[in-house]
């Protein structure tokens, strides 16, 4: 079982963490919430563990912000969990494109943003459907909203930076 | 079929669709203007969406303290990692309390399967041993028995005819049996039931008459052979009414065992051809099956259109949206979304309805983004559009146009249509 789970680990280490930091926008906290996945992992070897794993770390981050909201602690979508930028100026484009797509994710509803980013991740409709606990026939109508909305608050943000400066 | 919509064409464009709902989306994309733009659009976006969760990358930073030293062996050039998570982490799932155990435990069952295979093989080698010793044994011809032939189903009389020396050549054992049986006064029940079958299998099963009893002890054959006579004089009995008759039958079988078993022995490619003939025609049937699956499954559905140029697609009766080159159709909440307030309307005029065009078809407008039209109809018929889109910091709307393109606020407005441009100044001044 242990080199089983050590496959896993390997095959979905990297694709789990990324999901999570463009879910959660802090790096510390998704690679976190990547081991106490796995740590689960371990306690109930899941049958189908792709849509398994991802479904339990999403899970695992509205716990963690439920509770971090019950701590009254904010949620750190736009902290710079970086260094401030001192390298050259593509790093400082990079970031703040980063920190406006993050902040355009964040006005997406909770479903349609898990679904995007599952997307992302290269999930099918099917495994979509069974991560989310949805139909597969709802995937398509769910990541047309979400994709939209993504787009359109992104370049409202953009809209706003330029009429601000 | 009615308009596609928005979900429809994601999943077209992320592949998830099956193949026959694809070729009815494209026979009617081929047909429908307005569902073809909106395919355009959709794309963009698909493509613009990807983009930027593509563009949220983990930040490479300061990678977790890892028991690797030597990474910092050249301060001056710092190695940086584009993707530390990819690597290989570090594994915090702790090994199992009673992995030992498990281990033993595993160790224990392949001894014991070990010790099971040694002692199996060992009894068949002893068995063999003795086997040699048996008076059968030596003249069964094990290395023509061919693992392919079926166990024969044996008799007490064929038992009887394996321990007449005749019977030793494999496939050869009919007619010495038959002779050796002389003294009776007919060939038992069984052995004629199997000789009425003039097969392959039955002669099969009388060739093998010898080879399959080697199993029997001494004493179990003549057992079987006092309970043989008993029932060849039963079935004698029973079959007294026309021994000629049985006599014939039974020299036509062996007959047609014999040169049966002797084609066999002699021709086993043509065997083997007749297998790869049967399959090749089993293949073939199988793929007339499918083609006529295939055919039945297709044959509801309508013929292939033929490509019909340009002008007859032009010719076909256009819809109101289509003229209006609108590619989606929208409610008043999601145009004053678009707006970022409320939609301008002309006073006194219904509109037939609001929807979303491409900004690169309204000259003045940013490209980019969809712009809000509303279509109204006049007394007339005539088509009268009024354009609407919001303006970003610096954009002009361009002068020209009959001054009918102007800004209020920050929405920038373009009136045209089929009127003349009088008719649509006067229209200018009604709009709200």
């Amino acid at each position: 079982m242990t080199a089983d789970l050590s496959e896993l680990f390997e095959q979905y280490y990297g694709s789990l963490v990324r999901m999570l930091y463009r879910r959660t926008g802090d790096r510390d906290r998704a690679e976190d919430l990547a081991q106490e996945t796995f740590a689960r992992a371990v306690a109930a070897p899941p049958n189908n563990p792709r849509p398994w794993l991802f479904a339990v770390a999403l899970n695992l981050v509205r716990e963690d912000g439920r509770r971090a909201l019950r701590q009254g602690r904010r949620l750190e979508l736009l902290r710079a969990d970086d260094p401030p930028p001192q390298g050259p100026d593509e790093d400082f484009d990079r970031n703040e494109r980063s920190a406006a797509v993050r902040a355009a994710l964040a006005t997406l509803s909770e479903r349609d943003r898990e679904a995007l980013l599952l997307k992302a991740e290269g999930f099918n409709y099917d495994e979509i459907a069974s991560t989310l606990g949805l139909s597969k026939g709802a995937i398509g109508t769910t990541l047309a909203r979400a994709r939209r909305r993504l787009v359109e608050a992104y370049r409202s943000e953009g809209r706003g930076k330029n009429v601000a400066s | 079929m009615s308009h596609l919509d928005e979900g429809t064409l994601h999943a077209l464009l992320d592949g998830e669709l099956e193949l026959s709902e694809v070729s009815e989306i494209q026979m009617h994309l081929g047909t429908c203007v307005a569902c073809g733009s909106r395919l355009q659009e959709v794309k963009q976006v698909l493509a613009e969406a990807d983009r930027l969760v593509g563009a949220m990358e983990v930040p490479a930073g300061t990678p977790r303290p890892r028991p690797e030293p030597a990474r910092t062996s050249s301060p001056r050039t710092p190695i940086r990692d584009p993707e530390p998570w990819n690597e290989p982490p570090v594994l915090l799932v702790p090994d199992p309390i009673d992995a030992e155990a498990k281990r033993t435990r595993w160790m224990r069952v392949f001894k014991l399967a070990a010790a099971v295979v040694v002692v199996v093989g060992a009894g068949r080698i002893i068995s063999g041993a003795f086997g040699t010793s048996h008076p059968i044994l030596p003249e069964r011809d094990l290395t023509s028995a061919s693992p392919s032939v079926p166990p024969a189903v044996v008799s007490a009389v064929e038992s009887r005819r394996a321990d007449s020396p005749a019977a030793t050549p494999r496939g050869r054992s009919s007619r010495p049996l038959a002779q050796s049986r002389a003294p009776l006064p007919s060939a038992p029940a069984k052995t004629r039931a199997l000789a009425k079958q003039p097969s392959a299998e039955s002669a099969q099963t009388l060739a093998d008459a010898g080879v399959s009893v080697a199993e029997d002890t001494t004493a179990a054959a003549a057992d079987s052979d006092s309970q043989l006579l008993a029932a060849g004089e039963t079935g004698d009995t029973a079959n007294e009414p026309a021994p000629e008759a049985a006599g014939t039958l039974d020299s036509a079988a062996e007959e047609k065992a014999k040169q049966d078993s002797i084609a066999r022995e002699s021709n086993p490619k043509d065997e083997l051809a007749v297998r790869g003939a049967a399959a090749a025609a089993l293949a073939d049937l199988d793929r007339e099956r499918r083609r006529e699956r295939a055919n039945a499954a297709t044959a509801a559905l309508p013929p292939a259109r033929p490509v019909q140029p340009e002008s007859d697609a032009v010719a076909a009766p256009r819809t109101l949206e289509q003229r209006a080159q609108v590619y989606l159709r929208v409610g008043l909440d999601e145009a004053a979304k678009q707006l970022g307030g409320p939609v301008h309307v002309i006073e006194g005029m219904s509109p037939q309805f609001i929807g979303l065009t491409r900004g690169q078809m309204v000259p003045g407008a940013d490209p980019a983004r969809p712009v809000v039209r509303v279509v109204y109809l006049d007394s007339r018929g005539r088509m009268i559009l009024l354009d609407q889109q919001r303006t970003r910091a610096g954009q002009a709307p361009g002068g020209a146009a009959g001054n009918l393109r102007w800004v209020t606020g920050d929405v920038m407005l373009y009136l045209r249509g089929e009127p003349s441009v009088d008719v649509l100044r006067s229209l200018q001044g009604r709009v709200r």
